[in-house]
Order: C-alpha cells, then sequence, then structure tokens
C-alpha cells in the first residue's frame, strides 16, 4: 500500500504539508483578506478543541472510576475482567484528546532560548518553530489514521480479556455508513459481547492527533495573520 | 564509524530542533524520523505509531494523570494557608524558626504533588510574605525555598519517578519509596543549613515568636492533620503492598475531594479547574514520553546505545567515575532542559550503560532525580528561578546567588547517594510488594 497515494488527483503529501503551508504563506501576505475570512472558522476550532479536552478530562474521570472499580472487585472477591486494559484505553484518550487544548493553554513545554532574544526573533523563530511542529504532528496524524483503518481492515482484536458489547460497535458501524443501512447493521447486531476490537480504542488516538495537527497550523496562520499565536499562559522559560 | 556519524546526525538534528523552540515532544519525533529514515529500511510512520500506541494505552501510566489530580485538587484548596499556620507553632521552637516552614511545608507539599512548581507555588504564597512580616532576611526566605521545592521531585508521589519508570520498565512503587528517605536526608540537610544560619548569623535573628498554648496549636493545625493522614495513606498503601502506584493515586484523588469538600472549598469550579488543569499536564508529558519511545525505537535500530554502552565498558571506568561523568553531563544538560525532558531523552542512552555497569536502576532513578533537581535551581535555564522570579519580582541572578548554599547541599546529596546507596535501596528491598 502506498502511504501518499493520489486524492482527488494530488499525491497526499501534497495535500498534507504543501497546501497548508502555502495557505499560511498566503494569508500572510494577504492579511486583510485573511482576517476577514478566518474569525469565524477560529471561533468554531476554539470551540472543537475546549470540547476535545473536556471530553479527555471526562477520560480522566473514567480512568478513576475504573481503578475504583477495580479495587472494590478485588475487596468484595469479584473479577472486573479487562479493568487493566479498559483504564489504558481511557489513559490513551485522555492523552491524544487533550493534545490541541494542552498546546493553546500553553501546557506543552519547549526551549525558548531564541525565543527570548527580542521581537523579531519572537515572530520569525516561533513561525518556523510552528511550522516544524505542525509539519510533524501532520505525520503523526497521518499515520495514526492509517494504523487506525488497518486495525479495522485486519480485525485486530485486544491482546486481553477486555470485552465490549455489539451494540456499542454497531453504533460506530453506523457513523460511517449510509443511514440507509443503519436498519440492516442494527438488526444484524447481536446482544452478546466481543473482545475490544483495537480500532475502537484507537479512535481517540486519530481524532486527537488530527486536532493537534489542526490547532497547530491553526496557530502558524493566527501568527502570521495577527501577529500572536493562539496559546495563552506559556511559560517560557 | 556508523556510530560515530550516527550520533552526529542525531545530536545534530536533535539540538537544531529543540534550540529553533520545537515543542519537545514534537522535536523526539521528528529527529527519531531522520534517523528512522537515514539508517533502518523499515517503514518510520508505522513502526512510529505501534510504539507509541502501546505506550500510551499502557496500564502503568494510568499512574501519571492521577497523582497530578490529586496534586490539582490540593493545590486549589486552601492547604496554603494551612500549612503555613498549622506548621508555625511547631517550627518555632527550632533554631532558625520559621525559616523552617519553608522546608517543612514543602516536604509535605511534595507527598502530595509530584511537581516542584506547584509545591513552591502553593507554600511561597503563604511563607513568604508571612516570613518577610516577621522580618527574616530575605536571602534565607527565597534560597531555602528555591532549595526545599525540589523535594518535590523527590518525596513520592513524583512525576519525574514516574516518567523514568515508565521509560525503563520498572516498578514504580518501587522508585516511590526508594525516594522516601533520600528525600527526608535532603530536608533534613536543608534545615541543618537554617540550623547553622541562626547559630553563626546571630545579628540577622527576628524576634522570637509569641508563646502559644497547646490547645491553640492543635487547633491552628487541624487542617494539616488530615492531609497528613492522606499522605501517610497513599505512600502507606504503596509500603505495605495493599495497593499498587494507581491505585494509590485514586485513593489519594478520593481523599483529596473529600478533604476539599470538607473544607468547603470544593466548588465545580475549582472541581473543573482541577481536573482541565491535570488533563492539560498529563497531555504535556504524555507527549513528550510519545516522542521519546519513537527516538529510543529509533535510536535501537542504529546500535547506537548498545554501542556506547560497550565502549564505555570497554574504558573499565569505575561505577563512581562513571557517575561522576554523568552529573556533570546532566547538570550541564540540564542548564538548558527541563527535568523530566532530560530524563527521557537520555534513558535510551544511559539505560544500556548503566545496566551494563551494575549500577542498581532504583537507587539511579534517585540520583538522577537530584540531578536534575540540582539544575532546576541553577541558571540559565532553572525552572524553579523562574517560578520564585513570578513571585518575588527578584531578579533571577539574586534568586539563583541565594540558592548557592542549596545547590551546595544536593551535591553533598549526590556525595551521600554514592557512599551510602542503601539509603535509597534498602527501604525498596524491604517492602512488600503486590503484583502488578
Amino acid at each position: 500500500m502506498n502511504d501518499w497515494q493520489s486524492i482527488l488527483g494530488l499525491p497526499l503529501w501534497a495535500l498534507l504539508f504543501v497546501i497548508p503551508t502555502l495557505l499560511a504563506a498566503l494569508s500572510l501576505i494577504y492579511r486583510k483578506t485573511a482576517l476577514r475570512v478566518f474569525p469565524p472558522l477560529w471561533r468554531v476550532l476554539d470551540r472543537l478543541y475546549l470540547a476535545s479536552g473536556m471530553l479527555a478530562a471526562s477520560f480522566m474521570c473514567v480512568i478513576l472510576l475504573i481503578i475504583v472499580a477495580q479495587m472494590i472487585s478485588r475487596w468484595t472477591g469479584t473479577t472486573f475482567q479487562g479493568s487493566t486494559e479498559f483504564a489504558g484505553y481511557a489513559m490513551a484518550g485522555t492523552s491524544f484528546l487533550a493534545f490541541a487544548h494542552a498546546l493553546n493553554h500553553g501546557a506543552h513545554i519547549r526551549v525558548s532560548i531564541l525565543l527570548n532574544i527580542n521581537d523579531f526573533t519572537k515572530f520569525w523563530v516561533d513561525a518556523g518553530a510552528t511550522l516544524i511542529a505542525a509539519i510533524t504532528a501532520t505525520y503523526f496524524a497521518r499515520y495514526a489514521v492509517k494504523t487506525n483503518f488497518l486495525s479495522d481492515i485486519l480485525n485486530d482484536r485486544t491482546q486481553g480479556q477486555d470485552q465490549v458489547p455489539e451494540w456499542l460497535l454497531a453504533l460506530f458501524n453506523m457513523i460511517t455508513s449510509s443511514p440507509a443501512d443503519w436498519g440492516t447493521i442494527w438488526a444484524n447486531a447481536g446482544s452478546g459481547w466481543v473482545y475490544t476490537p483495537v480500532w475502537l480504542p484507537q479512535l481517540p488516538m486519530s481524532i486527537g492527533t488530527i486536532l493537534l495537527a489542526i490547532a497547530l497550523w491553526d496557530n502558524l496562520v493566527r501568527l502570521l495573520v495577527n501577529g500572536k499565536t493562539n496559546i495563552v499562559g506559556e511559560i517560557l522559560e | 564509524m556508523t556510530e560515530l556519524y550516527a550520533t552526529a546526525i542525531f545530536l545534530f538534528v536533535l539540538f537544531a530542533l529543540l534550540g529553533s523552540s520545537v515543542w519537545v515532544g514534537l522535536a523526539l519525533m521528528g529527529v527519531a524520523w531522520v534517523g528512522m529514515e537515514l539508517f533502518t529500511v523499515r517503514p518510520a510512520g508505522d513502526a512510529m505509531i505501534t510504539t507509541i500506541w502501546t505506550g500510551a494505552s499502557s496500564w502503568t501510566l494510568t499512574a501519571l494523570p492521577l497523582f497530578i489530580w490529586m496534586g490539582e485538587i490540593l493545590y486549589r484548596t486552601r492547604l496554603s494557608q494551612d500549612l503555613f499556620r498549622g506548621l508555625a507553632p511547631w517550627m518555632r521552637w527550632l533554631p532558625g524558626g520559621l525559616l523552617h516552614t519553608n522546608i517543612a511545608g514543602c516536604t509535605i507539599f511534595a507527598a502530595v504533588s509530584g511537581s516542584s512548581a506547584a509545591t513552591l507555588t502553593t507554600v511561597g504564597k503563604m511563607s513568604i510574605p508571612e516570613l518577610r512580616r516577621r522580618g527574616y532576611p530575605e536571602y534565607m526566605i527565597i534560597g531555602t525555598l528555591a532549595g526545599a521545592a525540589t523535594l518535590g521531585l523527590m518525596i513520592p508521589p513524583s512525576l519525574t519517578l514516574i516518567v523514568y519508570g515508565v521509560t525503563i520498565n520498572e516498578s514504580i512503587t518501587k522508585l516511590f519509596i526508594a525516594g522516601l528517605i533520600p528525600g527526608l536526608v535532603l530536608a533534613a540537610l536543608f534545615m541543618s543549613y537554617i540550623v547553622a544560619w541562626h547559630f553563626f548569623k546571630k545579628d540577622e535573628r527576628p524576634e522570637p515568636e509569641p508563646k502559644m498554648s497547646f490547645g491553640s496549636m492543635m487547633k491552628e493545625s487541624r487542617f494539616l492533620i488530615p492531609v497528613l493522614v492522606l499522605v501517610f495513606t497513599v505512600i502507606g498503601s504503596m509500603y505495605f503492598g495493599w495497593a499498587t502506584a494507581t491505585e494509590a493515586a485514586a485513593v489519594g484523588v478520593i481523599g483529596a475531594l473529600t478533604l476539599a469538600l470538607i473544607q468547603g472549598s470544593l466548588s465545580w469550579d475549582t472541581f473543573s479547574a482541577s481536573l482541565m488543569g491535570a488533563t492539560r499536564t498529563s497531555a504535556m508529558i504524555a507527549l513528550i514520553l510519545m516522542g521519546a519511545a519513537f527516538l529510543s525505537l529509533a535510536m535501537g535500530f542504529t546500535g547506537l546505545p548498545r554501542a556506547l554502552a560497550s565502549w564505555i565498558d570497554g574504558m573499565d571506568l569505575s561505577p563512581v567515575v562513571l557517575i561522576a561523568a554523568l552529573t556533570v553531563f546532566y547538570l550541564v544538560l540540564g542548564m538548558f532542559l527541563d527535568g523530566l525532558s532530560s530524563v527521557v531523552l537520555t534513558m535510551a542512552i544511559v539505560e544500556p550503560m548503566i545496566r551494563q555497569a551494575g549500577i542498581d536502576v532504583i537507587w539511579f532513578g534517585i540520583f538522577i532525580v537530584v540531578v536534575v533537581e540540582t539544575a532546576q535551581v541553577t541558571p540559565p535555564i532553572g525552572f524553579n528561578l523562574f517560578v520564585l522570579q513570578g513571585m518575588t519580582k527578584h531578579e533571577i541572578s539574586y534568586i539563583a546567588k541565594t540558592a548557592i548554599p542549596m545547590v551546595m547541599l544536593m551535591l553533598l546529596m549526590i556525595v551521600i547517594l554514592v557512599v551510602w546507596p542503601e539509603i535509597a535501596t534498602w527501604l525498596p528491598n524491604n517492602m512488600r510488594q503486590m503484583g502488578g
């Protein structure tokens, strides 16, 4: 399988890396137009980052609940099958989904010796760093999505003892298929439990890495247009 | 020759990316990608995600967000005031007086929080103005605080130790227990410095504190006692093998929430603020860990760590010389990087080296924490110095100068660890451990 096959006549790498870079460059040149076009999009994106961060936070509560449940089941002598796997999935959800939110709150750390020299270096070093970071994050997201799809195609199942109900899988299946097929999918979904297919817990990885990539491109554009990024409260060492 | 070439490339790309202010986690991924593309024929992207997914969804890592959350909750309660008010009546008997609240406060808060910045702000918020009002000399207030805050990463729970344990696949519980005595010894060193100040600088002593009855002493510290109970439950449950590190963390979160509720400082706002804050910090560390996992995979393919380890082995260094060299190395690295990043960044290389040299990895974890923490109070890049600058508005150079005696004590601590390694290894070897 070619990792960078063409979509709509353009190789994937051009779509993922070149077009956003060009977009950023254009928005630097045509600042006024960018200031008219982008703000509504920015408002939507800001809500998206926050929503993803809140989802990540709720996964953290899930970790807590799973571990408490695990302790209680041990004391009462019952077994909670696959609790460690579920806690691990929730852990992945917490980390990946919070990436973009953490970025915009200046939680991710970086060395800032060059940033602190003066305003000129701050602007250009920041732009360069954000561009490199955006490209890296896009690469990260591209392979996260690929792995996620492969897990589905190869029907990869968990190594542990964790099981999920079939109706839950059917629900996710319905999202990706046309409404005309919903009835059949729902009817075919059994009422039993199956070993967790790996694509399910990997969904937060795909979503989170895509959002991180978007957030970095977004920050690059905002920096070039506004002269400052969307990052608040960053502690610059 | 390939190894030399590979080392040069890795180092160059690493410093270029880190130096140009790319976020640490993503910079590590970039370096790893360059390494994979240049030195292996393996598909870099697929190998990267496989490694990252395995690491990111691991059960051992779940202790990290929970311990961060526990610290965040207590950070947002009235604990800051209570620490000072509760400790002050007990500390006024000691030579050096209330300065000891800095050390004792940091020690206690360190036992509920894994970060030294949080320890510094929580204790400093209250103790700096109170100590100033009582006329203690400024350099003693700032210096002892800068030093003592580093205990945040020594005394369990410690974020650096979790990250170290996850990176090298060692028991986090053991590492935590190992950090206990060295942390207390370091606290004792700081306190003896204050006692020495008391006897050598008689003219700088402020007025002694007014007397207080035992009853009112107990009343002042009534909020402190539940916190201490929480500390002993969390650490004790790990030591006696009742709970894994993750379970102890869960107990800690619930305990902290209960304390905040009883104290009346738990509102929806503080709850969600602590939750979101913890989520962000944990995501930050997770990104660095992911980058580091990919980097060590890439370096593993080049054979670099093994080659370096056998090269060091071939030089036939004594462990003491090796440790001395590593101390200097980490102090220099710590001038530019924060503690967490320097630990994860170097572990792929250093781990085979120390295992080859027959150094106990649990002991090494404690050693590395002391060293990177020393780097946090030395300029030019010292995180604690920046936090203190924000709080006191003093120049960085002044704060760094006041912290010099503490840095000396921490270097002394490294010597103590080398001479008596048992203070780190005895307790974990004698605890009861549960599986998992």
